[in-house]
Parts: structure tokens; C-alpha cells; sequence
């Protein structure tokens, strides 16, 4: 039983993933679920690409790393630099390879100066720039102590700074208040221009530049700027230096050497936990500057998935790319063993967002631009306007809105007191004492406001029809939550009540797993429709939405029926075959419209970027 | 972190007593019961000489976040000041106040007090903070430096 039970989670987990598997992946798992669940649930058509379907696959954090590494090491290799060096200069340019080669020819002073890799009229720096810190004591070369400039930092450099930091410890050369050294051996004490502090055990650490500051005030300052401003970028702390801190250097500052004497344990635990998050602003960095990347925008899940077909932005009127990361559940990552549960619910589900849009959730079949624009629509206060204009008038004469809330027809303008018929919008001059009923309703005076009225009233019913639809299955998914939990008893008592083992009642979950899909495919149908010019093509649309809701709500009401102990072989065989319907038809409407988008079927009664401009424009 | 911030600001106090520029003054202001808060300092800074702003010495109350140096102070006009950089509620909008623009940890009371006072006759106007000052500034400069001078003699040390 135990080979049952993990293949049927297998087949959830290629099921959902289908794309990402070669033909010959799910031609095996074919097979093998003839021998369990085939008979539950046949499909036939494993392992052909559907239309609605496109090519992606899941990097983990240490996947996306390595791609990093993989760039890194191809600069280092053109230029002859260090890694560290080389990761500055690349996320400067925003990986982009091509023009970090070119702007280097070009220029490479001017870009390492730029890319905060060496400062202003140094040479180009050798990769090593972790200084010793003990080195620098040695040091005896003392400069004047003493500047108001603010360009001093960059001045106080000269070529040999490289080689030798020349930097005394005490002379710091942006601090005003720097220590006059108080004896004139080359061994006086740092003292630490940030924090103040002056104990000998202090170990002054500089970047390149020479600027140095003790270790704690570095990572403490390193902390903030990651933790807080989620900034990747941490600057040399002294006033005006542009250099950047390379990620061995910010990796020395968080991570204590393994040889050194422990400290104190809960500090190094938070330090930890922000390299790791300096890792993570590294990684996002690298996905946000690539085009074919995303970050799945789940809480806490750290997955980045690559889908090229959908990277520009023209595709998106022809693919919906909905893209799953692979991981499930929210906040934390999952392991296998908890996949493996096959939770339902929100602790099972799957991370699905639309490569394409800022969209959280699968907006299958509609393209992403109209799906933004229903949602705007949806949000916007335009709806409120065509209220007022439903259920108000304005005034003939001086066009204030007024809502009509009692009292006879004879209306007397607040604002102009014009005097006019409610009903007929003439003047009431013409009315005399007809004051509830208004025989002059042909008048022309008042047919052309009617019109317009009428027309308002129209559009907002048409909209409502919509958005009443949508709404009924965005709530419906909201409340799936319930459902899960219902069934997931459901499921228990069937085992208690009848003979049916685990695996045998599993019917129930994969029906309201199918149901939730199906809802949020049906709920942006009804955005997509909005939009649908009328026509042929709308009403097969149409139809096929029909088809679908039918057989979801048909579905719907058999998970919701009471358990009788002697009706759940019917049961089952019931919710088993309309499970698959219901498939069917959702495979029906996403494969239709994904061919209709391809094939440039479907015409918009609004104009929408990417497509042709709808051809009767009123 | 605190440890830090007030070990760092006694210094400052220090290094200000042995040595400021001229026509500055700053101090630690007294909390209610007569003890000196750290957190918070009392400054004046002076207008310079042949600019508009000559003459005035313009009050200013510097915060102090408990995470300081790591982040910098607050500074906040007291009343608040006609200027394009300044908001309506006195906060001074300049890059090296922005941790996430120039503020570094080594940048020293001095500096920034020094840094505003450079400010005061030289507004960034990439970066406006009040509409009535910069749209005055960018649109009739003599009735602008004339509204300067006023306010510098408002601000006349007494």
C-alpha cells in the first residue's frame, strides 16, 4: 500500500506540473496510474501539450545562485578578476553581460569608479580587499589630522594605497573628532570613529579605501542596511566614499570565522539570519534584472521560476502564463514529507501566479491585460458614477445632479430654480396642474435626456450581470477553505463508515480540488465575456462557460450531500464521473480560448493594449 | 545598540565643546526633571555672511533614533522654516539625512550642521519639500530673497 500511496501524490505533483515534464515522463506515469487510480480517472491525453500550457520550470535559491555563479565566473574570466570584484560589476550593470563588456572597453576606470569597485583616481585595485587589520598598525605614515573637506575621503588616497594601507587607525579622514594620537609611538590604540570606543582588543577593518571602523559598528551598520532597507548595497561608512562592500566582505562580518572564540550565541544566530537574508536580496536582485525571471510572490517561499516564452511583453496577448513554483503552502518552505501528506486546503496549496502580471492567482483564460483592466474596473469609482447616472437626473437648465427621493413630478431646482417635470424633463410651464402624471411624455424636450438615461442604465445592468457572477465564484473560492475541511471529514467518516480504505476515498479530495480550479477558471470567463465583442465567437465562448458552470454546480451539490453508509458506491461512481466532466470541460474552455488567443480569434468591445482597436468604436 | 549611540553622542558632545564653528551652538536638551537626554540636542545654526540669510541663527531640534549611527538624525526646524528644502512641518529634506541616500555613520554633528547650513542658501530644488517656498524661489527670485532677509531678521539672536 505504501508504493499506492506515494504514486498518487506523484500524480498530483505531474499533474500540476505537467509542463515541465517531458512527453516520456508522463507517458511512465501513465502506466502506472492504470494500476491505481486509472480506473477513477482516465485521461487519455497525458502527455500532449496543451494549448493553454507553456514551458517553465522552478529554480530553487541555490539554483538561482548558480546561475549567478555561472555569469561571475564568465566575467572574471574576460576581465582576469576576482569573483568578489567581478559580482560588484555585474549587478552595476544589472547582469547584463553584453553591455558590462562593452562599457568596460570602453571605459574601465570610469566604470569600476562607478560600480563602487575602486574609488576616484585609484588604480584598478587587486582582488584582494579584505585588509588585515593588524596590518594597518603597523603603518606609520600620519597624515594631517585635521579637514573640513568633505572630499577628503577620496583625496587622501594615493597609489600606493592599494598595497599598503597606510591608514593609521587613529587618523580617520571624514571624522572631525578623530583622537589626536596621544603619544607618538606607531602602537597608539584605535579608537573606532563611529561608536567612540577604545578598547584595546578593537581590531580596525577597512574596505579598500582605508576608511576604517571596528568590526562591530560594520555589522551592526551592515544589519540595518540589510535588514532594514533591504539594501544589497552596503557602502563604506565614511562620509561620501562610494565604495561598495564586496559579499566576502559582508559574508566575514556576519559569519565569524569557525576559528574564532564564541561569542554571544543570539547575536550570531540574528547575524546569520541576515547573511542569509542578504543572500535572498542578492538572489532577487539577480531575478528582477532577468527578463525571463520571477519570484514566486508567496510569502516565504524563496523559489524563482524561468519562463522565456513569456518574457516580452508582446506574448502576453497570446499565452496566459500561469506558472507554478513547484513549492505548496504558505509562509516557510515545505519538505517532500509534508507534500507528501497531500494536504488540502491552504497548507497544500500550490504556489500558481501569472508569470505575466502582478496577479497572485491563475487568470486563466483572460490575457493579463484584460484581467488588469476588469480589475481596475472592478476597484475604480467609475461604477459609482454609473450609479449617479441611474438614479439621478440633472437639472435641464443649470446640469446639477439631483436624486428625486418623494413628492410629485414638479421639480424645482435647488440651485437655478428651474421648474421642470421629473418625468418628461420639459419645463413645467407646459405641465399646469398635471403634477403625478405627465401626458407630454413625446415631447420632444424630454425624449433626447431619456435616451441617454436609458442607455446609462443599460450598461450599468450589463455590468452588474458580470460582476455579480464573478464575485458569486471569487466567494465560492473563499469559502473552498470550508469545503476542504468538510470533505477532508467527509472522507474520514466514509473510511469509518464503510469498507473503503485511504486510498479509495481519495475521489472525494481530488472532486473538490477540481471544483476550486474550475471556480477560478469560470470566475475570469466572466471577465473575459465583459470585454467580448458580440458575435459568433462570443456566443460559443458563452457556451462553453455555460457547459462548465453547469456541470461545477452540478458537481458542487453532489460534495455537498449528506453521506448515506449504503449510497457511497453510487456515490463514488457519481462524483468520480463528473469530476472528469468537469476536467473535460474546464480543459475544453482554457484549450479553446488559449487556441483562440494564438490564433487572434477573439475581438475586444474595448481597446486593449496588444490588440487591434474594436472595429465599431461607440 | 544603545550602548553604542550614547557612547557616540558623549563624544560628539565632547569634540562640539573643545571645537565648533563659529556662530553654532549645540547642546543636549534638559529633560523635564533638569537631567540632560542625550537623544535629543537643541542647535542654532547661523545664516552665512553675504547671503540673504546673513544675520539670522535659525533654531533647530535634532532626534537621535535609538539605532544611531547606523541611522541618521532627525532634524526639525523650530518654527519651521521658508525654504524649499524644509517640509511644512520643519523636517530638513537633505541627501546625507536619508539613510537611504547619503547618510553614512561616520558623518559627524558637525558635518550635517554644517551641511544645512550650506543648504539654507543653496536649495536643491530636484528635491522640494514645501510648494509655497519653491514655487517662489523657482518663479521671482527678488521677492523670494526678499522673504529671506525678512526671515532672517524674524531669527535675530536675542
Amino acid at each position: 500500500m505504501s508504493s499506492d500511496y506515494e504514486y498518487s501524490d506523484d500524480e498530483n505533483y505531474f499533474d500540476d506540473g505537467d509542463d515541465m515534464d517531458t512527453q516520456e515522463d508522463a507517458e511512465t506515469f501513465d502506466e502506472d496510474e492504470d494500476d491505481v487510480m486509472g480506473v477513477d480517472f482516465k485521461t487519455d491525453d497525458k502527455g500532449k501539450r496543451k494549448a493553454y500550457e507553456l514551458d517553465y520550470s522552478s529554480f530553487s535559491q541555490s539554483d538561482v545562485e548558480d546561475l549567478m555563479k555561472k555569469d561571475i565566473e564568465y566575467i572574471c574570466g574576460i576581465f582576469g578578476v576576482d569573483s568578489g570584484f567581478a559580482a560588484l560589476l555585474l549587478r552595476h550593470m544589472a547582469w547584463n553581460k553584453e553591455r558590462l563588456v562593452e562599457k568596460y572597453m570602453d571605459n574601465p576606470d570610469k566604470l569600476l569608479v562607478a560600480a563602487g569597485v575602486a574609488a576616484p583616481e585609484t588604480p584598478i585595485v587587486p582582488p584582494n580587499r579584505l585588509k588585515s587589520p593588524t596590518a594597518s598598525q603597523a603603518g606609520n605614515t600620519r597624515r594631517p589630522t585635521r579637514t573640513g573637506s568633505k572630499l577628503l575621503g577620496f583625496g587622501s588616497k594615493s597609489s600606493g594605497a592599494s598595497k599598503s594601507p597606510t591608514i593609521s587607525p587613529t587618523i580617520s579622514p571624514t571624522s572631525s573628532f578623530s583622537v589626536q594620537p596621544k603619544s607618538p609611538t606607531s602602537s597608539e590604540p584605535f579608537t573606532c570613529p563611529i561608536c567612540c570606543d577604545d578598547v584595546p582588543s578593537l581590531k580596525p577593518v577597512a574596505l579598500d579605501c582605508g576608511h576604517a571602523y571596528c568590526s562591530n559598528c560594520w555589522t551592526d551598520y551592515i544589519s540595518a542596511k540589510v535588514n532594514e532597507e533591504g539594501d544589497l548595497i552596503v557602502r563604506c561608512m565614511g562620509e561620501g566614499c562610494a565604495l561598495i562592500a564586496p559579499d566576502s566582505f559582508v559574508h566575514s562580518m556576519l559569519i565569524p570565522d569557525p576559528t574564532a572564540p564564541i561569542g554571544d550565541a543570539e547575536k550570531e544566530e540574528a547575524n546569520g539570519n541576515t547573511w542569509k537574508r542578504f543572500q535572498e536580496l542578492l538572489v532577487r536582485h539577480f531575478v528582477s534584472s532577468n527578463r525571463d525571471l520571477k519570484y514566486c510572490p508567496y510569502p516565504g517561499c524563496t523559489n524563482t521560476v524561468s519562463c522565456p516564452s513569456a518574457a516580452s511583453k508582446l506574448s502576453l496577448t497570446s499565452v496566459v502564463p500561469t506558472v507554478s513554483c513547484g513549492a505548496r503552502g504558505i509562509g516557510g518552505q515545505m519538505t517532500q514529507s509534508q507534500q507528501a501528506q497531500g494536504n488540502l486546503g491552504l497548507a497544500g496549496k500550490e504556489h500558481k501566479f501569472c508569470f505575466g502580471c502582478p496577479i497572485d492567482s491563475d487568470h486563466r483564460p483572460v490575457v493579463c491585460g484584460v484581467a488588469k483592466m476588469w480589475l481596475k474596473k472592478c476597484r475604480d469609482d467609475s461604477e459609482t458614477a454609473n450609479w449617479i447616472k441611474s438614479n439621478t437626473k440633472e437639472c435641464s437648465n443649470c446640469q446639477s445632479t439631483i436624486e428625486k427621493n418623494g413628492g410629485c413630478n414638479h421639480m424645482t431646482c435647488k440651485k437655478c430654480k428651474h421648474e421642470f417635470c421629473w418625468v418628461c424633463m420639459g419645463p413645467w410651464s407646459e405641465h399646469g396642474t398635471a403634477w403625478y402624471s405627465c401626458n407630454r411624455y413625446d415631447e420632444k424636450g424630454g425624449i433626447d435626456a431619456r435616451d441617454s438615461q436609458s442607455k446609462s442604465r443599460a450598461s450599468l445592468e450589463r455590468y452588474l450581470h458580470y460582476y455579480n457572477r464573478w464575485a458569486n465564484h471569487e466567494q465560492s473560492a473563499k469559502l473552498s477553505l470550508d469545503l476542504y475541511a468538510k470533505t477532508e471529514k467527509k472522507m474520514e467518516d466514509m473510511q469509518i463508515t464503510s469498507a473503503l480504505t485511504w486510498i479509495e476515498v481519495q475521489f472525494m479530495k481530488k472532486a473538490v480540488e477540481e471544483v476550486d480550479k474550475c471556480r477560478m477558471t469560470l470566475k475570469w470567463t466572466y471577465a473575459m465575456a465583459y470585454y467580448l465583442a458580440s458575435g459568433n465567437q462570443k456566443d460559443l465562448f458563452e457556451d462553453n462557460q455555460r457547459d462548465l458552470e453547469k456541470a461545477v454546480e452540478d458537481l458542487s451539490e453532489l460534495l455537498e450531500q449528506q453521506i448515506e453508509p449504503e449510497m457511497i458506491p453510487t456515490l463514488r461512481q457519481k462524483v468520480t464521473d463528473k469530476t472528469v466532466y468537469v476536467q473535460k470541460r474546464n480543459e475544453i474552455v482554457l484549450d479553446d480560448t488559449a487556441t483562440g488567443f494564438i490564433e487572434g480569434r477573439w475581438k475586444w468591445n474595448v481597446s486593449v493594449d496588444g490588440f487591434d482597436d474594436p472595429e465599431n468604436t461607440d | 545598540m544603545a550602548g553604542i549611540c550614547r557612547m557616540r553622542l558623549t563624544e560628539e558632545r565632547k569634540q562640539w565643546r573643545k571645537d565648533h564653528p563659529f556662530g553654532f551652538y549645540a547642546k543636549p536638551a534638559k529633560a523635564t526633571d533638569g537631567s540632560m537626554n542625550l537623544m535629543e540636542w537643541e542647535v542654532g545654526i547661523p545664516g552665512k555672511a553675504n547671503t540673504p540669510w546673513e544675520g539670522g541663527l535659525f533654531k533647530l531640534f535634532m532626534t537621535f533614533p535609538e539605532d544611531y549611527p547606523s541611522k541618521p538624525p532627525k532634524c526639525k526646524f523650530n518654527p519651521a522654516l521658508f525654504h524649499p528644502n524644509v517640509y511644512p512641518s520643519g523636517t530638513v529634506c537633505l541627501s546625507i539625512l536619508d539613510e537611504e541616500k547619503s547618510w553614512k555613520p561616520a558623518i559627524t554633528i558637525k558635518q550635517v550642521l554644517l551641511g544645512i547650513q550650506d543648504l539654507l542658501d543653496d536649495p536643491n530644488v530636484n528635491d522640494p519639500a514645501q510648494s509655497e517656498a519653491y514655487t517662489m524661489f523657482k518663479n521671482d527670485k527678488v521677492a523670494y530673497e526678499k522673504r529671506i532677509r525678512q526671515q532672517a531678521r524674524e531669527n535675530f539672536p536675542k
